[in-house]
């Protein structure tokens, strides 16, 4: 049996947490893309670029806000003193701490696109932007669950 | 990298798309149903037809993958959370499947609605609401849920 599968019981609440979060985020990231992309023209971008800006401000931002904080919980169980943490942990990192920033960039580009009844820059820009941190969620995941040395 | 840790990644993948695609799901027929006007509804429900692609692939994925791992790891295809997760992930396929097909209708209607003048229709409002419907789509959700937490508790594994 890998030894990455011997972990103490009192991890698991933790891991429960950051994973449903990942996995809100991720799932709520895609929605967003799907609804972004709706904004960009048509008869009922006005509707989707509204709709897009409701998912980020109701889901999206929950969902990073307890993945994120799932990580520290998880990361004050297994690395306490904050030494000898793994090279995939701080790939983790490296995609999720800037996502807080990419998730308020998407919100101001959001309401912008709903501004302008969906069209032009804000909603091509909602779209590029929430398409790469998906494909950034991704990476980070890989590194999670693969734990390449 | 060790079979593994690839196992794992690929079993991983397949259910953050089987349950992030219900996410997904969800969050679109939730703001459907905020909206009155056939065209807007079939508009939103079109947008869902990617996102069974990816649960269908994600199911499956989880399904062969976890498999694998089970007989990589060495537990045995009998202990009581794997089978309790293998019932669960048919009943979510089951209730999901349901739940999309009812919803594929809901759409057509909607669709058809929007060519014969887009305007409000009680029954679309009340289909975007069923009962039926809905209980299936979240029961999946919460099967899948248990899941997870099986997935990660792994009770009674040595």
């Amino acid at each position: 049996m890998p030894l990455e599968l011997i972990r103490p019981s009192d991890w698991n609440l933790p891991l429960f947490v950051h994973v449903l979060g990942a996995i809100v985020l991720v799932g709520s990231m895609f929605a967003l893309v799907l609804l972004a992309l709706g904004s960009r023209r048509g008869s009922n971008a006005a509707m989707f670029a509204r709709l897009a800006f409701r998912s980020t401000l109701l889901v999206v931002l929950p969902a990073f806000i307890v993945m994120r904080a799932g990580a520290a919980w998880i990361e004050s169980r297994e690395y306490p003193s904050g030494a000898g943490e793994p090279g995939w942990l701080g790939v983790g990192f490296a995609v999720a701490d800037p996502g807080v920033l990419v998730v308020l960039i998407l919100i101001v580009l959001g309401w912008r696109s709903v501004k302008a009844g969906g069209g032009g820059w804000a909603a091509t820009a909602v779209t590029v932007i929430s398409g790469l941190y998906l494909v950034a969620l991704g990476v980070a995941m890989f590194a999670m669950s693969a734990k390449p040395t | 990298m060790t079979t593994y840790g690839w196992l794992l990644f690929l079993h991983i993948t397949g259910a953050f798309c089987f349950l992030g695609g219900a996410v997904t799901a969800a969050v679109i027929n939730l703001a459907a149903q905020t909206r009155e006007r056939p065209s807007e509804v079939a508009a939103l429900m079109r947008t869902t037809q990617v996102v069974v692609i990816v649960v269908g692939v994600g199911s499956i994925m989880t399904l062969v993958f976890g498999l694998w791992l089970v007989h990589d790891v060495g537990y045995g295809y009998g202990d009581g959370w794997i089978v309790a997760a293998l019932i669960l992930w048919a009943v979510a396929a089951a209730l999901g499947g349901a739940g999309g097909k009812r919803e594929r209708e809901t759409r057509f209607l909607a669709e058809r609605l929007a060519a014969e003048g887009d305007a409000p229709s009680a029954e679309l409002h009340s289909r975007m609401r069923d009962p039926a419907t809905l209980a299936m789509s979240y029961g999946a959700g919460v099967a899948l849920l248990v899941v997870l937490v099986l997935m990660i508790w792994k009770p009674g594994a040595g």
